[in-house]
Order: C-alpha cells, then structure tokens, then sequence
C-alpha cells in the first residue's frame, strides 16, 4: 500500500489564518514526508471585474496586478523561509484568474491529493456564501481538504519540529 | 477582508450635507477623521481627488466608489455617505449621485482593497438594494442592510 498522502498544498492568500495552514502543512509533510506546494492566486478575475464596472481604469488595473504579484512573490518566500527553517523544501506556485477555479487547476494539474487551507471566514450574510473563494474551492475540490484550525497549537506543533 | 468588517454607524452619514462633487470628497473624507480612523485629512483628501481627475468613479446608477491608496492610512478605511436628493458626480450615465463608498487603502494593501471593491461592485448591481440604502432613515439602518444583505 503507497503513502496516504504524497503532495500536500497550503493555499496562501497573505491572511494570518493561510500562514497558520502553512505551518500545519509543514508539520504533516515533515511527519508523513509528503511533497509540499504553496499557492498564492493572484485574483485578476476580480479586477477584470472591476474593469468592466468601471471602477478600475485600466492603468489602475495594470498596477493593482503588478502590486498583487509582489505580495504573491512576498508571502511565497516567507512561507519557504518556515518550510527551510524545518529542513523542507516546498514548491512555490503563483497563478492568475479566478482564485477557486484556479485552486482547482492546480490541484489537478500537480496530482495534489491533500489541500490545506485556513480557517474560513466566519458567514454572516448570504453574499458570503456565493462569494467567499476558499470555502467554494473546499466545497469543489476533487481531492480531501484539510481546514486549520487553532493558531496557537498550530504554532506549538510548529516549533517543536526539529 | 469583507466589507462588513469595516463598517460601523460612524462611518455611515446619511444624508450628506454637500451639493456638489467637491463637497462631497472632503465630507466623506471628513467622515472617517470625526470617526478617528484618519489623521491626515488634508492627505487622504488628495489622494481621492488625484484619482477622481483621472476619470469620475460616478458609476452610473446612482451609485459613486470614490477610491485611493495613500500612506497616510495603514490599513483599509470605508466611509459611506447618502444623498437622497442626488448629487451631480461627473457620472457616466449623467444622472444624479445618491450612494457613495469611498475606500482608502495603504499602498502595500492592494489584496484586500481589491476584495473590498469587488464586493462593493457586486452590491452596486442590486437596483433594488441599493434604493433601500437611499430610504435608510439613519447610519445604523444602512449598517443592518448591508450586514443582513
């Protein structure tokens, strides 16, 4: 019988809750060796939208894109400091569009067989529902999904790993 | 970050007190300084009016997101103002302004004010939300309207 898990991937959006379940991630790979991928998606579906709302003009939109871009390459990195800092390494991905299609893509295109994403937003109104991306990809991914929970046991589990 | 999550009774004013386009920037802008969320008025202020010679961000509709990233705030700030009677914003459709959010965000914030927009933008696109905004009688109606949307 193989591994139950072989590719886990944290799915980073610079929320202190996603940093949390890059720390989980980490413990899991480091107690069941398990490849490890961070995703960071730059959500250029929103300010396509915003764009055709004519909120965004389109000078605005290009910088927006180039400002989320950066804060893609920021978070990545850090979450790779927290994985070397154990002794892991972890794949570091950033896509673009529409951020739970795109988390579905990469779930499929990296044969992902674990996603692990943070605490979700708590629901307070209907919108939240149809509109909050990490709780539609945990509800449309084709593999198990993993929430964290509990920051502060999160981050003991974290630093006791050697 | 949700927009309900920026929104408190003191940043809602309704109905504003401004006739015209300029009034209405430094009321709403003032919105946020009695609010004790801003320091800077003078600097937020310009901001918002840097963008808005750009291109008005009068919707149409009725509906105005006056906008802005500044260092003066260090995280994202949402003042909402009404104006039942209307207001001419330089919008696109030429009509009257009656509903306005302005967001004002930190530089090194652009996830969450892109967030923020976007979840204004899909509030914008409820005619029928949106003139239950203009009938609200005071700030906190409008705050149990769009935490209950």
């Amino acid at each position: 019988m193989g591994k139950p898990i072989n590719k886990i991937m944290v799915y980073v959006d610079g929320t202190e809750q996603s940093v949390t379940a890059a720390q989980y991630a980490i413990c899991l790979a480091s107690f069941s060796g398990a490849e490890l991928i961070a995703l960071y998606v730059v959500n250029t579906r929103a300010m396509e939208d915003l764009l055709k709302a004519r909120i965004f003009l389109s000078d605005e939109e290009a910088e927006y894109e180039h400002d989320l871009e950066a804060d893609a390459e920021r978070y990545l990195k850090y979450v790779g400091e927290l994985a070397a800092k154990k002794g892991l390494t972890i794949a570091r991905k950033q896509r673009k569009g529409s951020v739970h299609k795109e988390i579905i893509d990469a779930i499929h295109d990296e044969q992902v067989d674990l996603l692990v994403i943070g605490e979700l937003s708590r629901i307070r109104s209907r919108r939240d529902e149809f509109y909050d991306e990490a709780e539609r990809a945990m509800r449309t991914a084709p593999c198990s999904v993993l929430i964290v929970k509990d920051e502060d046991r999160v981050w003991e589990l974290y630093e006791s790993l050697v | 970050m949700a927009l309900i999550d920026l929104l408190v009774p003191e940043v809602v004013k309704t109905p504003l007190e401004a006739k015209d386009k300029p009034d209405v920037l430094r009321e709403l802008v003032q919105i946020l300084k009695d609010a004790g969320q801003i320091d800077d008025l003078d600097t937020v202020l310009k901001a918002v009016q840097e963008r808005e010679d750009k291109q008005s961000t009068g919707l149409g509709a009725g509906v105005a997101v006056p906008h802005c990233k500044t260092p003066a705030v260090k995280s994202l700030k949402l003042a909402i103002g009404i104006a039942p009677e209307g207001i001419d914003f330089d919008s696109l459709d030429h009509e009257p302004t009656t509903l306005f959010f302005l967001l004002v965000a930190a530089p090194d914030q652009s996830g969450p004010h892109v967030e923020a927009l976007a979840e204004i933008a899909r509030l914008a696109r409820s005619k029928a939300f949106c003139q239950a905004l203009v009938r609200a009688q005071s700030a906190q109606e409008v705050v149990d309207l769009i935490k209950g949307e």
